[in-house]
């Protein structure tokens, strides 16, 4: 018998009884659609979930901080890093190479940072507006844009002039002073006009002229800053941007030059103050992006082995989808019970559907049908079943997460204590559950018609033709 | 060696302590292309022995050889192969499948068989005009009379030329005049194909139709006589097999009002 001949059969089976078929498919569009609905809710918690910790920290991020804290230097006529423990490995170029190499980081980012006390930054004429604390940070500036930075004024830098060029933080350029004022007037705020624009700073930022001086640690001023290096000690930086505030606070304060510029100020720095051992520079942090939200905790774990202190959110994601998982798995569960209840009803259906067909099929078998084709044709009915039902039940699905998504966030997901940030979906339905849900009813299906499809197998052609 | 061998077949059925000797001792040989009737009184054990011989049932004791199979020695699914091959099978009560029209009965064994749609089709047609019910294959057998719905099984029985065909008292149901269009039908199919068939009645005027009788009393074959019939396809004073029975249909749907297809 041919597999379509079959396939007919069940097909017309089904369609001669309309009314008991479509009961029992409805069984299954309840089961399926529960399994559906309560799985997508539950995916929509743990986006949501995501959501909510991306505005924590990036979530694809390992970030090593050197010596473990927030990476201070300590400028007492040398340099040193504040590690305690000798064993520590050093955050140098040799540590890149071997960070780089761990499977599953797509890029790392390092970022060096000047120590204040080893720079003045002024600006304008006769250095009148001098940065109250120098935070310079080296980093590549070819990668501000993978770094998810975004200019507010001016252009990102490119590779042209990236070796003179400075970035503006949000807010540093208003933490230049006027030295020629006192008091308030020798300060700027930002903040908004009335007309909706932003206060101006004194100095000019994009297109305007910074100068980086090297300080001499032997020699103070009066008020105990630090004179300046002099000639050759001095580097003037073209302001080309302004950065956007990012939204976990990395640059507002900081001033951005070209990592090897950074690298080039604190040799200069030692050189000048003869300071010795300094040994290959550091690096203050360096941040691994890793190409997979799952394999976040493995990098983790493998920067760690490598002695590094790590910053990840992987250990609160953990945990947080493990409480998840606990909802979802009582969600599943209570839909994993319609689906039983739709099985039952499946085998039911098929029982009653044999008891009636008896007669057919003793017939069937003495003009010779195998056995073997009588067993698929019961359990491809089933099946059609349960695939039918998943079919319908998948479409009501999209339509009922449809219209709780329109509905928004607000009832179910604060029902289980998940806060979902605006834009965020209560249930999401992706292809893979469409797919699971339709095999899944499809095996329930055969499931329940495989015991009634060994009944039918076992009917005796001569008791079912015998004259009644 | 004959085309079916029945050696020292014996069924016995146990109802409780009670034993039923339905066949005591069958010896039985039946040559290819043979009409052969089991005629016996009611409760001889007459369907015992078909249904034996047709592999539906399992002898007590004995052997059955069709064709060189022994067929009592045959798993069960041998045994769905072989009467997929090798039978055809009339019942008394027609057993025809309600929700499908004629030519899908008919194709039936065909399509258990694996003949694609197209040629099953094609070969069922050709069956319901030989039996002359072309104009009626998409009716349903609830939309035919008893002759009718016989002529179909009879199409079904002999659309995938078995080599032996199985008949339960098929005229049982029926009138004298159909019963003899029936009997007639049946002979010419077997003529035709060369196809043996085995009848089983317990009325003489059918007996008359088969090439040998055979008498079953009790369980017990009491003779086997061989006979001449009295009806022979090629002296049937109508033109052609088909023809015949196409004009009796006709006729028939003279007397059905319902009948609006026929020009
Ligand atoms: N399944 C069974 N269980 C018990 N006894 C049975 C069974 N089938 C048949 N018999 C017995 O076997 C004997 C022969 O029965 P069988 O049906 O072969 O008779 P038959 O010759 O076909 O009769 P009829 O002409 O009335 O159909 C009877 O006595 C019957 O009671
Ligand atoms: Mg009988």
């Amino acid at each position: 018998m041919k597999i379509y001949d079959m396939l007919i059969m069940c097909l017309r089976n089904l369609w001669r009884r309309k009314g008991r078929t479509l009961l029992t498919v409805i069984g299954v569009v309840i089961g399926s659609c529960a399994v559906i609905v309560m799985i997508s809710l539950g995916l929509g918690m743990s986006q949501a979930m995501d959501n909510m910790m991306e505005t924590w920290g990036d979530l694809t991020a390992v970030t090593i901080y050197n010596g473990g804290g927030g990476g201070m230097y300590y400028a007492d006529g040398g340099m040193s890093t504040q590690s305690s423990d000798k064993d520590k490995p050093k955050l140098n170029d040799e540590a890149l190479a071997m960070l780089s190499s761990i499977d599953h980081v797509s890029y790392i980012i390092p970022k060096m940072e000047v120590p204040a006390e080893m720079v003045t930054v002024v600006s304008g004429k006769n250095d009148r507006y001098k940065l109250t604390w120098a935070n310079i940070v080296g980093v590549d500036l070819l990668i501000l844009d993978k770094m998810k930075y975004t200019a507010e004024q001016g252009e990102m830098p490119t590779a042209k002039n990236k070796d003179s060029a400075l970035v503006f933080g949000s807010e540093i350029a208003y933490q230049f002073m006027d030295t020629k004022k006192h008091g308030s007037a020798a300060f700027t705020y930002k903040q908004q006009l009335p007309d909706g624009s932003w206060s101006k700073p004194f100095i000019e930022t994009v297109g305007g002229t910074i100068k980086i001086a090297i300080n001499n640690s032997k020699k103070q001023n009066e008020d105990g800053s630090y004179q300046y290096g002099g000639k050759g000690y001095e580097y003037k930086f073209t302001g080309t941007t302004v950065l956007q505030q990012d939204p976990l606070w990395e640059t507002p304060n900081s001033l951005l030059i070209d990592i090897e510029a950074a690298k080039k100020i604190i040799s200069d720095y030692n050189r000048l103050n003869n300071v010795k051992n300094a040994g290959n520079p550091e690096y203050s942090q360096v941040k691994l992006s890793v190409d997979s939200i799952n394999n976040v905790e493995a990098v983790h774990k493998a920067v760690e082995e490598l002695g590094f202190n790590a910053v990840s959110m992987a250990k609160e994601r953990n945990e947080m989808q493990g409480q998840l998982g606990v909802i979802q798995m009582v969600l599943g569960g209570l839909a994993a019970i319609s689906l039983l209840v739709a099985a039952i009803s499946i085998t039911n259906t098929m029982i009653m559907s044999i008891y009636e067909r008896t007669k057919e099929i003793g017939i069937m078998k003495v003009l010779g049908c195998f056995i073997g084709n009588i067993r698929i044709i019961f359990l491809m009915e089933a099946g059609l079943i349960g695939l039918l039902g998943g079919i319908i039940g998948t479409i009501i699905s999209f339509i009922i997460s449809a219209v709780m998504n329109s509905l928004g966030s607000s009832g179910l997901s604060d029902m289980f204590g998940i806060y979902t940030e605006g834009g965020g979906q209560v249930s999401i339905i992706p292809v893979w559950l469409v797919l699971l849900a339709l095999v899944f009813s499809t095996v329930i299906g055969l499931i329940s018609g495989f015991y009634p499809a060994n009944r039918a197998v076992r009917i005796s052609a001569l008791e079912a033709i015998r004259n009644e | 060696m004959a085309f079916i061998e029945v050696k020292n077949l014996r069924k016995v059925y146990k109802l409780g302590n009670e034993k039923v000797y339905a066949l005591r001792k069958i010896d039985l040989e039946i040559e290819k292309g043979e009409i052969c009737c089991i005629l016996g009184t009611s409760g001889s054990g007459k369907s015992t022995l078909l249904n034996m011989l047709a592999g539906l049932e399992k002898p007590t004791r004995g052997d059955i050889i069709i064709n060189g199979t022994n067929i009592s020695k045959l798993s069960e699914k041998k045994l769905a192969r072989f009467r997929q091959e090798n039978t055809g099978f009339i019942f008394q009560s027609y057993n025809l499948i309600n929700q499908y029209n004629a030519l899908e009965n008919v194709g039936m064994p065909l399509m258990f068989k694996g003949v694609p749609p197209s040629k099953r089709d094609r070969q069922a047609e050709k069956m319901l005009k030989l039996v002359g019910l072309e104009s009626r294959k998409k009716h349903r057998p609830n939309q035919m009379s008893g002759g009718q719905q016989q002529r179909v099984g009879i199409a079904r029985a002999f659309v995938a030329k078995p080599n032996v065909v199985f008949a339960d008292e098929p005229t049982g149901n029926l009138d004298t005049k159909t019963t003899d269009d029936v009997m007639r039908l049946m002979v010419r199919m077997c003529r035709k194909y060369g196809i043996t068939l085995i009848l089983v009645t317990h009325d003489l005027e059918i007996a008359d139709y088969a090439d040998r009788i055979v008498h079953i009393t009790d369980g017990e074959v009491t003779g086997i006589e061989d006979h001449v019939s009295s009806y022979d396809p090629e002296k049937d004073n109508e033109a052609g097999a088909s023809e015949k029975n196409a004009e009796t249909e006709r006729s028939a749907e003279k007397n059905d009002p319902g009948q609006t297809e026929k020009k």
